[in-house]
């Protein structure tokens, strides 16, 4: 039958995800970008700080509960 | 087919004897890199905010071309320099505003999302993504959105330079 590549209206593989006081979570097919660290990344699944407290920044470390 | 306009809806325009850079305050979402690379030239606690006085014209030009929305546009003031020039090279219209983004009808591109964390400020996201929000799902093609990333924003989630002003450090 048809593959799925038939679909004209594909959607995102990428989920951009805001958790009620909670991080950023973000999977799917992303580059990050840390420009303060100079460091750059590919990973598949992804949970960064929003509420400015993290230790391990830009990445959540749960701080948010504290 | 050049039309000359004096007149610019939407925002304001400052100009040297080279080049006119273009403000659209709606389309910013405060990706930082005017006044981080340039303060000389564009310094958001200044008013007017900004200088073309501080800095050489091609460096403008190359601080203009990093802002990744349109809210930062540029042309030279001579129309006949404009002749041949991309869009791309006067930071026209490469991510469009999400609100602008209902109609598109463009192939979805296998590229990857850009996250940026930007020095001491927001989460800038770029590319064709699902952004889910309390309950509320909305694809974005081509979108860019700005996240918050200090925690003290008042339109939270997403970033209104707050960051700036309480001088949020990401240490």
């Amino acid at each position: 039958m048809s593959n799925m590549e038939t679909n004209t209206e594909k959607k995102p593989v990428t989920l951009v995800e805001v958790i009620d006081d909670g991080p950023l979570k973000i999977t799917g097919n992303i580059i990050i970008k840390d420009l303060k660290r100079d460091v750059t990344e590919s990973p598949s699944e992804v949970y960064l700080c929003r509420c400015g407290r993290s230790e391990k920044k830009p990445y959540c470390d749960c701080s948010h509960k504290k | 087919m050049e039309k000359a306009s004096n007149s610019f809806s939407g925002g304001r325009k400052y100009r040297n004897n080279d080049i006119t850079v273009y403000w659209k305050p709606d389309a910013c979402v405060h990706a930082s890199y005017c006044y981080r690379e340039l303060i000389e030239v564009f310094d958001p606690g200044r008013r007017p905010w900004v200088d073309m006085n501080g800095a050489e014209t091609d460096r403008i030009i190359e601080v203009v071309n990093m802002c990744p929305t349109e809210a930062l546009t540029w042309k030279w003031n001579d129309e006949e320099r404009n002749k041949g020039i991309s869009k791309d090279q006067t930071n026209h219209v490469i991510f469009r505003r999400p609100e602008l983004l209902g109609t598109m009808e463009q192939a979805v591109q296998e590229n990857p999302v850009s996250v940026k964390i930007m020095t001491d400020g927001p989460i800038v996201i770029k590319g064709d993504f699902t952004f889910q929000y309390g309950g509320n799902k909305k694809e974005f093609k081509e979108g860019i959105i700005s996240l918050c990333r200090c925690g003290t924003g008042y339109h939270l989630p997403f970033c209104d330079g707050t960051h700036r002003k309480i001088g949020f450090e990401d240490k």
